[in-house]
């Protein structure tokens, strides 16, 4: 692989050129009440060869892989077509070039479990579901497994081997009494072994347990609120309100947002820290190396309240001058690398969870992510279930709890952090630009923020 | 045909799908071109059916010999299949491959980009503009042991533009894109006026109406009440008892003036398609006609297990078709269609006292979808007053439940449809019962 990858490199004719070859080895089993849906084993490969001619890029992505040296001329070709409409060049910031082999150790390794027992697994957890309740009507388990296996070269010399896993576990359960349904999900998401899918029978259960319960759950009365998140929707709320408007490329050539966002500005209170972190054992956000070549660098988006930095690409890098940070990720080789989060997090602060609920007269406790989107400034995300807070104690069950805001502001109500601290992957991704799910990680404390606008009737 | 051969020599079934989607796609960002891509990506799929079960694989660039095994391994230890594979036969053909399409250059595309950013920067010269252009084909080839095979070539154009107003302490984002299937469909000068009207309308902002004030959905705002009926009617949901819909066929369900079609067979629209994914015919499938349930969509598998009739519903990659080959068939939309009323966008507006127009949202499908429950926030939306937009809202959300907006809320259905997404063509709709929450 790596002659011919090299090989077919030295004889591109393009200022920069790079090839991704991957292998993918997937599983999956998915149920939906009593359907197998999906029972899976597969393998596919594919590549994408970028070229940057006169500052801007081409591109191809390709099955075959006699085709390289074809797709390369091709992508230089386009490159040359975009060239002539370019007035400010794409840089890249300087790397060293790297030989590296990044192998993971898997406690158990999916590959060598049957999918008959893949199958079996699922058919517990979703069994777990399913007699949980007569109330509930139906479950959608999903086990999957991938082994990424990329291939990564570029003509600075460097050369990749990387092996990335990833496990995810979804349990979704949907509960109906009369014409009212509700669901409710557990998931996990780690870059492991087969190990980390076993043994999830009470998480089954208590996603049974909550979808009957959210039956008879009070709705939320829209309104603007003090709300504690807890550790999985404050990871969520980083991710999408925080997350994505550091990632440098959409500040590349977008003067107005780069002022918003310049280092040194305050964002929240002393306490908050958020840090962007390419790698931590077993987490599913990792990458070792991006899908440039780049080595990881752990960043600190936010350091004592105040913004010190952002993700960046090779790209984004040079054009704002600061280092590379790893963060350039693709989703699969049908696609090209851009700025990604991989894990990122709210450091814990020192509240017990007693002191957060102090003095709140009427709040709301919202608990699990169901979704989250943003539209830079703007976001929006969805509790799976909440409770109410009743003079400083936690009440009621709530239900159809969206919130909404703006992230700034919303930084800036952050009133206090615990000292709770949990990373979460989950079984779905991250999308942008089109590409989706990207495997990551959020993480974060329970975390109190004042005026927190919920959606509801 | 080697891959199908092999399989039907161990089981007593097998269906290849095949797809292969070439073309080409350009990217700008901060108003300048960024990229040129091509793409030529060949994915396959195999089901096979082994002692009456069920077993399915896929792949992309690898051997044969791998996805026949792999597709045995799976029906070893799979379910018995509900269904079995029709024999594929195509007597009425859909239009879906204008040739233009495919003779478009880069340069084209990029000429187009340039236009864009040219236009809005020209009336605003503040506003940051990205830019996406794709042009391609998929060709579907699909043959089974039933006998037969389809394939077909479509075409498909699209292009969407992003303006970033960016101010202090305020970010105004418009994304307006269009997907179709023939090059004279696809008028950039059309998208352009678009998001010039857009940025028009947003640039004071103002108090968002509160309370439940009528609610004007224009295109990509009516997906807010059409995802929970597109779930809701799906033949999946019905047969494992989730959909409200469920045993309301013939029942007056929504407002007798909303008329519900989803038409695999509308010429060059950008779902259509001769056949399903699983070799069924498209056609014309009213699901809701004067408010009255009449269908839901089915794949081979719903339709077994709900003991209906399959109705070219069978689509891959899920329900925005993102993941191709690689999905197994599931119930999906072609052109999903609301009937259109009559009158004009600006007579609508005229018509409001005070209201609330919502162009897009954020976090659509998000809540409980199943049961009709929407909440979204309004990431493009205007307000009206004695009918004018006056400015455009911020921080602002919406809720209430589709089917109950539909059947008791519906108070006017425009006139002039638009395609959403390449999924729906849908009319602005003014609406009642939507609860409007600001900050």
């Amino acid at each position: 692989m790596k002659a011919n990858l090299q090989e077919a490199l030295r004889n591109a004719s393009a200022d920069y050129a790079e090839i991704r070859w991957e292998v993918l080895e997937r599983s999956r089993v998915a149920f939906q009440r009593d359907q197998l849906l999906a029972l899976e084993h597969s393998r596919e490969a594919g590549g994408v060869v970028r070229a940057l001619v006169e500052g801007a890029w081409g591109m191809a992505v390709f099955t075959d892989p006699d085709q390289i040296p074809t797709k390369l001329a091709e992508a230089a070709e386009l490159a040359r077509a975009a060239a002539r409409k370019v007035r400010n060049p794409i840089r890249l910031a300087e790397v060293q070039p790297v030989e590296d082999k990044f192998i993971p150790q898997l406690a158990q390794d999916f590959r060598e479990i049957p999918l008959e027992e893949k199958r079996k697994l699922a058919e517990r957890y979703n069994q777990v579901i399913l007699n949980y309740s007569p109330q509930i009507v139906s479950s959608t388990v999903r086990y999957t497994d991938t082994l990424r296996h990329v291939y990564y070269a570029n003509s600075e010399g460097t050369y990749l081997q990387q092996l990335i896993p990833d496990v995810t576990v979804l349990l979704l359960a949907v509960a109906r009494k009369n014409g009212d349904i509700q669901q409710a999900f557990e998931s996990i998401g780690e870059a492991a072994g087969y190990e980390v899918a076993l043994d999830l029978e009470e998480r089954a259960e208590a996603a049974a347990r909550r979808a009957v319960e959210l039956l008879s759950a009070k709705q939320v009365k829209g309104g603007k609120y003090t709300v504690i998140l807890d550790q999985e929707l404050a990871g969520v709320f980083i991710h999408e309100a925080f997350g994505h408007i550091c990632e440098a490329d959409f500040l590349l050539k977008n003067e107005p947002m780069r002022k918003v966002m310049q280092l040194g500005r305050r964002f929240g209170v002393e306490q908050l820290n958020v840090v962007e972190d390419g790698y931590i054992p077993g987490r599913r956000g990792n990458a070792p190396y991006d899908d440039e070549g780049v080595p990881r660098r752990k960043v600190y988006l936010i350091k004592d309240g105040v913004l010190t930095g952002l993700m960046h690409s090779r790209a984004t890098a040079a054009a704002t001058g600061m280092g590379p940070t790893g963060n350039a990720r693709a989703v699969s080789w049908e696609h090209e690398p851009i700025v990604r989060m991989r894990n990122t997090y709210i450091e814990p602060g020192e509240a017990s969870f007693e002191e957060l609920l102090k003095g709140i007269d009427y709040g709301v406790y919202a608990k699990g992510a169901f979704g989250g989107q943003t539209e830079f400034e703007q976001f929006t995300f969805s509790a799976q279930y909440a409770y109410e807070i009743r003079g400083g104690e936690v009440g009621d069950m709530l239900r159809d709890v969206v919130l909404t805001g703006n992230v700034f502001d919303t930084l800036r109500n952050i009133e206090r952090l615990g000292k709770d601290f949990q990373l979460k992957g989950g079984a779905g991704g991250c999308g942008k630009g089109g590409q989706s799910p990207l495997p990551v990680t959020d993480g974060a404390p329970h975390v109190r923020i004042r005026d927190v606008v919920i959606g509801g009737k | 045909m080697r891959i199908l051969e092999r399989a039907a020599g161990v089981a007593q079934a097998a269906e290849l799908y095949q797809e292969l989607r070439e073309g080409v796609e350009v990217s700008f960002r901060g108003g300048e071109i960024e990229r040129v891509g091509a793409r030529e990506v060949l994915g396959r799929a195999l089901r096979v059916i082994v002692d009456g079960k069920l077993g399915f694989a896929s792949t992309a660039g690898e051997e044969e010999e791998a996805l026949v095994e792999a597709a045995l391994a799976s029906a070893r230890y799979g379910d018995p299949a509900p269904f079995s594979f029709p024999e594929l036969r195509c007597d009425d053909a859909a239009q879906v491959l204008d040739g233009e399409v495919l003779k478009i250059p880069p340069e084209e595309l990029i000429s187009w980009g340039e236009e864009a950013v040219r236009a809005i920067r020209e009336e605003f010269p503040d506003v940051i503009v990205d830019a996406h252009l794709w042009r391609g084909k998929i060709t579907v080839r699909l043959s089974n042991t039933s006998g037969g095979e389809l394939s077909e070539a479509r075409s498909s154009l699209s292009m969407g533009v992003e303006a970033q107003w960016i101010r202090e302490g305020d970010i105004y984002l418009v994304w307006v894109s269009r997907t179709v299937r023939r090059r004279e469909d696809l008028d950039p000068q059309v998208l352009i006026a678009e998001v010039l009207r857009y940025l028009r309308w947003g640039e004071r902002v103002v108090p968002a109406p509160q309370g439940r004030p009528p609610v004007l959905l224009v295109p990509k705002g009516t997906l807010v009440l059409l995802l929970p009926l597109m779930v809701g009617f799906s033949g999946m949901s019905v047969a494992l008892g989730t959909s409200p819909l469920k045993g309301k066929i013939g029942e007056q369900v929504f407002d007798p003036r909303f008329t519900l079609v989803d038409d695999g067979h509308l010429p060059f629209a950008p779902g259509s398609r001769s056949f399903d994914d699983e070799g069924v015919p498209t056609g014309r499938l009213p699901l809701a006609e004067g408010g009255v349930v009449k269908n839901f969509f089915y794949d081979l598998r719903a339709a077994a297990l709900a003991k209906a009739e399959p109705t070219g519903s069978g689509i891959r990659g899920g329900f925005f078709r993102g993941s191709g080959f690689r999905s197994p068939p599931s119930p999906g939309l072609r052109n999903t269609v609301i009937q259109p009323g009559e009158g004009t966008l600006d007579g609508l507006i005229a018509g409001m006292k005070e209201g609330l127009i919502v162009a897009d949202v954020l976090g659509l499908g998000q809540g409980n979808i199943q049961s009709g429950a929407f909440s979204n926030n309004v990431s493009t939306g205007f307000a009206v007053k004695d009918g004018r937009v006056i400015g455009r809202v911020k921080n602002t959300m919406i809720a209430g439940n589709s089917y109950e907006v539909l059947k008791d809320g519906l108070r006017e259905i425009g006139g002039e449809p638009e395609w959403v997404y390449g999924l729906a063509h849908v009319p602005a709709l003014l609406v009642e019962g939507v609860s409007v929450v600001t900050r």
